[in-house]
């Protein structure tokens, strides 16, 4: 994989799965071997739990929003450009948050427009 | 001879989307107050607009973010989340001022209630925002909104001095009440580059999948359609300049804005000057409905936009739900939505800088953006206006109190 930035060219990306759905944002980043000098990404952090590694707002926000957080292994990253491609569903990943409020809206005449 | 067509088209409904609530009461308010002087401040506005719509655009056809998505990765999760609750604030404010304004156009055409026609209001917004498709949603009320055009004719018809016209594109400040004209300037330079239309404006080009072959779109809508979206705003000042200042009316309703066309034009003028401002008006309030889920769906990375049908995009539809039931509330507490309208103009102004700065890092950046960065007139307009911006966000509230909101 070429060069990137993790503060400016992964964190805070949109998070797409396997089927073209916007799924969270990538709210932390999990790293690994920093203290013997090799850092690598181990997993993607995301959900509002998260926010609480990004400073006293971050702290704030997810004690407000009371979520979860889930991680996502960084071998189920398919590709990182503008948005960070996984390679398997929000569902399989365990990501499909949206199903609540889908089931909320769908009960409405015309939800399908 | 098709891509021109779309071209016009798109050029026509950004016209229309141009004007709002706040264009209308701002301009004519000025216009009424100080007569052509301020012209000038609503070319400073226009280009502001031009400069950074055509920069998100731009922005959103090569890298495919939205400004939110730009506001969050450049600024991080804790000034981003700053900008996006300032932004939410604003839009709040907004949507309740067009909602507002919607009412108050619907009753001088029918005579009903205030109250009884916000709730009529609120439904046909929601209706409107339910069932209609995005394209349609743009075209319908742009091109309707063009009937404030009339607004134009008026200014001819009323024979003002226009070298005294002319001399009010030059900025100068010769006043004894230099509160009130500040105030008047950074409520026309608020009301042009109110933040909701960039936002819609970056998210609409997500959603209808620009690429760069849609640049020249992007730079003919953005710089035509503005520029003669501003057009209208001239006619408004001008008009209430030549028509209200010798008369000594000032504009604290909408009926003596409809006045202007009237007096000229006849119950004709009455007639397209009304369904101008409630298309314009409710365009906008769509708009700005619309802008406030975008926001919050693209700070989140959920499933956004209208392209995605109702419950393909849930918590984009319910925020926009609520954000339009919140709006018609702060209206229905009997709050004069004029005055709503004047700070919400205000208050964008303050808001402006922190979605405008990760906007221009952004179209900056090759690494986001190749060979379709910003060059040097992108840039020369950009700083400029981000500089503009902190200047005027930072005398905007100083100026509401010293003025007494504008009156003296």
């Amino acid at each position: 994989m070429s060069e990137i930035d993790l503060g400016l060219g992964i964190l805070d990306h949109q998070l797409v799965d396997s089927a073209g759905h916007h799924c969270g944002k990538v709210d932390d980043l999990e790293l690994e071997g920093v203290r013997d000098g090799t850092p690598r990404v181990a997993a993607i952090l995301t959900g509002s739990s998260a926010w609480r590694g990004r400073g006293l707002l971050g702290r704030l926000a997810a004690a407000i929003a009371r979520g979860r957080t889930v991680r996502i292994p960084w071998e189920e990253v398919k590709e990182v450009h503008a948005e960070v491609e996984l390679r398997r569903t929000a569902h399989e990943l365990r990501l499909a948050r949206e199903e609540h409020a889908r089931r909320v809206v769908e009960r409405i005449p015309g939800a399908s427009l | 001879m098709k891509n021109v067509f779309a071209i016009a088209l798109g050029i026509l409904a950004a016209i229309g989307g141009f004007v709002d609530i706040g264009d209308i009461v701002f301009n004519t308010a000025a216009g009424a107050t100080f007569g052509y002087e301020l012209l000038w401040a609503v070319v400073i506005g226009v280009g502001g607009i031009i400069t950074y719509a055509e920069m998100c655009g731009r922005v959103a056809a090569v890298s495919e973010r939205a400004v939110f998505d730009a506001v969050r990765e450049r600024l991080g999760f804790q000034v981003g989340l700053v900008a996006l609750v300032a932004a939410q604030f604003v839009n709040l404010l907004t949507i309740a001022a067009e909602v507002g304004g919607v009412a108050l156009v619907l009753q001088l055409l029918s005579g009903l209630p205030y109250r009884a026609l916000l709730v009529l209001a609120l439904l046909a917004l929601a209706l409107v925002l339910w069932l209609m498709p995005f394209s349609w949603i743009e075209r319908v009320f742009g091109y309707i909104g063009l009937a404030l055009l009339v607004f134009a004719v008026a200014a001819i018809k009323l024979h003002p001095d226009w070298a005294q016209v002319a001399r009010g594109f030059v900025p100068k400040a010769e006043t004894d009440n230099l509160a009130v004209y500040g105030y008047y300037v950074v409520g026309l330079i608020g009301a042009a580059m109110i933040p909701y239309e960039v936002y819609f404006y970056s998210s609409g080009a997500v959603e209808e999948g620009w690429r760069p072959k849609d640049l020249g779109v992007n730079r003919a809508n953005a710089i035509v359609g503005y520029t003669l979206g501003g057009v209208l705003s001239f006619a408004l000042m001008i008009s209430a300049g030549a028509l209200l200042l010798p008369q000594g009316i000032s504009p604290e309703h909408l009926g003596s804005v409809a006045l202007v066309a009237e007096v000229p034009l006849g119950q004709i003028g009455l007639i397209l000057a009304l369904v101008g401002m409630l298309f314009a008006i409710s365009g906008a309030a769509i708009d700005s409905v619309f802008a406030g889920a975008y926001n919050l769906g693209q700070f989140f990375g959920w499933e956004w936009g209208k392209y995605r049908h109702n419950a393909g995009a849930p918590r984009f539809t319910i925020t926009w739900a609520v954000m339009l039931v919140l709006g018609f509330l702060i209206v229905m507490t009997g709050v004069d939505p004029i005055l709503v309208t004047e700070l919400s103009v205000v208050f964008s102004v303050v808001a402006l800088p922190l979605t405008y700065l990760p906007i221009l890092l952004v179209a900056n950046d090759r690494a986001y953006m190749g060979r379709y960065g910003n060059g040097v007139v992108g840039n020369v307009f950009g700083v400029f206006y981000l500089a503009v911006l902190v200047v005027v966000a930072l005398a905007a509230i100083p100026l509401l109190i010293a003025s007494n909101m504008g009156q003296g």
